[in-house]
């Protein structure tokens, strides 16, 4: 057979391999998948086990053969979940739209004008990035309680969250690569700067600002420390800490805390499919060499 | 207005050589001032007022007291400090862990396949589900009635279920591996993201010169990639340096037996609002800004010896 095909010959042998060398990437990429996936999966699974099942046997008991809604019950009579979910939304929606809006508002200079103290300002920002931002939570609780005088209010974790050099920087790059040409257009049309920047620049950075949005709302929406610190009565609570105050009141019934955490990642991670492409883009985005 | 097109006014641009264009002096302070008056309020003068802080004697409510040096003299022989230093330190092996697995990671998912795009996001669900949801789920997973006592036992590995996260030895390695875990699909996506740029040519070359499929990545990807890895190596020990969360979950706030999982941060925290010594949690966020500092300092070299060669 060989002798008679062409150099790199399609015999069956070859065949053989290319269909072993697929099913072999992906029985590795579904195992990944599933070392990735298992530790949510399995306290879904928990939080659906009825009074019946045992959590905990010899070998594990994966699917609930008791299957019920009880936990989740348990959970939303006990914990005000809705306003959790309400508090999260809104912080998390305010943050990224004013931290949007003003980091794109301070990247337009450092991106397209030439200005005494940019370099200082520039520089300035770019140390923010390196200092931890826990170190600042003495002096911001302090502020939090004497002078702003919003403890336990959702503003506390607003203000402090919508300066992010980390924006600032990506918006930067992404206004640089706009063309000096299309500014000098709009310029001489009679445009104000302030015009410029809202009519030209943001429709042109579309996607960055999208990825800035999206990455913003995540980490807003999964922030922990802060926000324990700040908020106290349960009402007025984000989900992250209202997950951590669940732990500590269903300490023994773990079928209830599963279905505080089943409750809480499956919105987001609705959230995240829909988005999937312009987070990743973004992601990938940010640092291109 | 062909003529109006030349933007330069010449008497300006002599003034102001650097000018190439005009525009209103005060245009970009207005711009930056929203920002710049935020970070201000957040972030210089709480830093500013924090290197105070940690020269007093301070409850967080009523006025601080100057006592010197009394706190950073503490710290010194405080062996729980050493603790939490050292076990931040150990941390930072999640750094090099992080850029191998995500590495070969992203080399995985480099491929075309159906369905791939499905693969790649599932392996980015413990990067969105936010700290405290995985914790917990690790903590369940860790609990003397989880899963991986149960399956143990059943393979007979272990004869009787243990307490993993009551061990002193194990709360640390588990946290780190909980960090690991969750970071793998999102550095991924950065190397995924490099990978892609590398030129198909590169590969075939090294097909030609007799490469195998492991030495073409070491001689061709590893050295495209060098960018994504310098970020994700600053980037992943910065966060290592200030892990909080895991640690809080997964010991149930207390830091572990023995503070066998006590973190730099977490014993920031656990100073200033647990016990309400503000003044020496500050001190202790001085040597978190400190190390920080010597990180980014000992990066920078590292960049620029690179640049230069």
């Amino acid at each position: 057979m060989r002798m008679f095909t062409a150099a790199r010959p399609r015999t069956p042998v070859r065949t053989i391999r290319r269909v072993l060398s697929v099913v072999f990437w992906y029985a590795v990429l579904l195992l990944m998948a599933v070392v990735t996936v298992f530790p949510l999966l399995w306290i879904v699974l928990t939080s659906l086990k009825g009074p019946e099942d045992p959590i905990f046997s010899v070998p594990p008991q994966f699917l609930p053969t008791d299957p019920s809604l009880n936990s989740y019950g348990r959970v939303l009579d006990t914990l005000p979940v809705g306003s959790f979910f309400a508090n999260s939304i809104l912080v998390s929606v305010s943050v990224t739209i004013l931290s949007t809006l003003i980091c794109a508002l301070a990247a337009f200079p450092l991106a397209k004008m030439r200005f005494r103290g940019r370099d200082p300002i520039f520089y300035l920002l770019l140390a923010t990035l390196i200092v931890p931002v826990q170190l600042t939570y003495i002096p911001s609780f302090v502020l939090a309680v004497q002078v702003f005088h919003y403890y336990d209010t959702i503003l506390a974790l607003i203000l402090p969250s919508v300066a992010s050099a980390f924006n600032i920087f990506l918006l930067r790059q992404a206004f640089k690569s706009v063309p000096d040409e299309l500014l000098d257009a709009a310029r001489i049309d009679g445009a104000s700067e302030l015009r410029i920047w809202w009519s030209v620049l943001l429709p042109v950075v579309r996607p960055s600002l999208a990825a800035v949005g999206i990455f913003t709302f995540v980490v807003s929406w999964n922030d922990f420390l802060w926000p324990s610190l700040m908020l106290h009565t349960r009402e007025n609570m984000t989900l992250p800490v209202g997950l951590a105050a669940l732990q500590g009141l269903f300490s023994s019934d773990f079928r209830s805390i599963a279905a505080g955490v089943a409750m809480t990642v499956i919105p987001i991670l609705i959230f995240f499919i829909a988005v999937q492409r312009q987070f990743v883009r973004g992601l990938a985005g940010a640092v291109k060499g | 207005m062909a003529i109006e097109s030349r933007p330069l006014p010449p008497g300006r641009g002599r003034l102001w050589p650097g000018l190439r264009r005009m525009s209103p002096r005060l245009d970009p302070y207005l711009f930056l001032a929203p920002a710049l008056l935020l970070v201000a309020i957040f972030v210089i003068y709480p830093i500013g007022t924090v290197i105070y802080y940690s020269f007093t004697d301070f409850d967080l409510i009523t006025e601080p007291q100057w006592v010197g040096l009394e706190n950073y003299t503490r710290l010194l022989d405080d062996p729980t400090f050493w603790k939490a230093l050292t076990n931040s330190l150990i941390y930072l092996i999640a750094t090099p862990t992080l850029i191998v697995l995500s590495i070969g990671l992203a080399i995985v998912v480099n491929r075309r396949l159906p369905g791939i795009g499905l693969f790649r996001a599932l392996y980015y669900v413990p990067a969105v589900s936010g700290s405290i949801a995985i914790g917990i789920s690790w903590r369940w997973l860790f609990d003397r009635n989880g899963f991986v006592n149960s399956i143990l036992v059943s393979l007979g590995i272990l004869d009787r279920p243990v307490q993993w996260l009551s061990e002193p030895d194990f709360v640390l390695p588990i946290a780190i591996l909980l960090t690991v875990w969750a970071g793998v699909g999102y550095y991924a996506v950065i190397f995924l993201a490099g990978l892609q740029n590398v030129p198909e040519e590169l590969y075939d070359a090294a097909e030609i010169d007799g490469a195998n499929s492991l030495q073409k990545h070491w001689h061709v990807s590893i050295p495209a990639l060098r960018p994504q890895i310098t970020f994700v190596a600053i980037i992943s020990s910065l966060a290592a340096l200030k892990v909080f969360d895991e640690i809080y979950v997964l010991t149930n706030r207390t830091g572990g037996i023995l503070d066998s999982g006590v973190t730099i941060v977490f014993y920031l925290w656990k100073q200033a609002f647990t016990l309400s010594n503000a003044g020496y949690a500050s001190a202790i966020a001085m040597a978190l800004l400190v190390i920080t500092l010597a990180f980014s300092v000992g990066y920078v070299r590292v960049l620029e010896r690179r640049f230069e060669t």
